[in-house]
């Protein structure tokens, strides 16, 4: 009987390609379904400007900056 | 731990090429052609395997609602359609040469395709139900009456007059295989189980990710 090469190329190329399918839509999947860890932050240097001290909470604003009320005009 | 067992199954799929193609001698009926063996064996190994694995995960999900035999069930069930397809299609590479067809309506080919399709539908109806609870109760009584279908395919050949060959291994009394090629099949049946360990662990890991995220 002929060795029918061709034959088992197909078979062993086909399950090559349906294993490592797989196995590339699990990573894939394992790359999406995974939380980015945050870059690491740079060490401050000499050059850097220091942070700045922050005294208390932030209140929730609607982005716009508002003066303070003792700055502010007394209404006509 | 998931890395180790894929860097072992890597090893051994490695190994049991060499044995196939390297160890294992020319069979002097059908030739070459008949290294496809060392393929499509272990596949149906794997598929059996699998599906044996979604029956225990189903009951002990709807005896003690463990989340994690849920995704047992859901995971090896997945892969066990993986192996289930690349039988069918390995089988039929191997089919056209010495049967001389692609595809035939023969009892084993009819009853892994009827395997096949109902497990499709397991991962069908797990995708429809919405309510995550009720759809793993429904999988899980799918899991069990598909469960049913394995025995009928292993036994097929016996039960009825088919072109396929009666099992070379996975039978009682003593083997008529020479022992190389037992070992080929062997190291391979080895390789595809630990694939099959590292898809499943790899799968169920991440089915717990998305519950966890949802």
């Amino acid at each position: 009987m002929a060795d029918n090469w061709g034959f088992v190329l197909a078979a062993y190329g086909l399950a090559a390609v349906v294993l490592l399918s797989y196995w590339r839509f699990l990573a894939r999947r394992e790359r999406t379904k995974t939380p980015r860890a945050r870059p690491p932050r740079a060490r401050p240097g000499v050059s850097d400007p220091p942070a700045p001290a922050v005294s208390e909470p932030l209140a929730p604003t609607s982005g716009h900056p508002r003066s303070k009320p003792a700055s502010r005009p007394p209404l006509q | 731990m998931i890395r180790i067992v894929g860097g072992l199954a890597l090893a051994a799929l490695a190994a049991g090429l060499v044995m196939a193609f390297g160890v294992a001698p020319r069979e002097t009926t059908q030739g070459n052609v008949q290294r496809i063996m060392y393929l499509h064996v272990p596949s149906v190994w794997v598929a059996y395997l699998a599906f044996a694995v979604v029956l225990v995960a189903s009951i002990t999900y709807l005896v003690r609602r463990l989340e994690a035999a849920d995704r047992l069930a859901h995971a090896s069930a997945e892969v066990g359609v993986l192996f289930t397809g690349l039988t069918i299609a390995t089988g039929s590479i191997w089919g056209k040469p010495t049967w001389g067809t692609w595809w035939t309506w023969d009892a084993r080919l009819t009853s892994v395709s009827i395997l096949f399709v109902m497990y499709l539908g397991y991962l069908l109806l797990r995708g429809m139900v919405e309510d995550r609870e009720r759809g793993a109760r429904y999988a899980a009584v799918l899991g069990i009456v598909a469960a049913f279908n394995i025995p009928l395919v292993h036994f097929s050949v016996y039960w009825w007059r088919t072109l396929h060959q009666p099992p070379s291994l996975m039978k009682p009394g003593p083997g008529t295989m020479p022992g190389v090629i037992v070992a080929a099949l062997l190291v391979n049946f080895a390789a595809f189980s630990l694939l099959y360990v590292y898809f499943v662990a790899k799968r169920a890991c991440l089915l717990r990710r998305e519950a966890e995220a949802a």
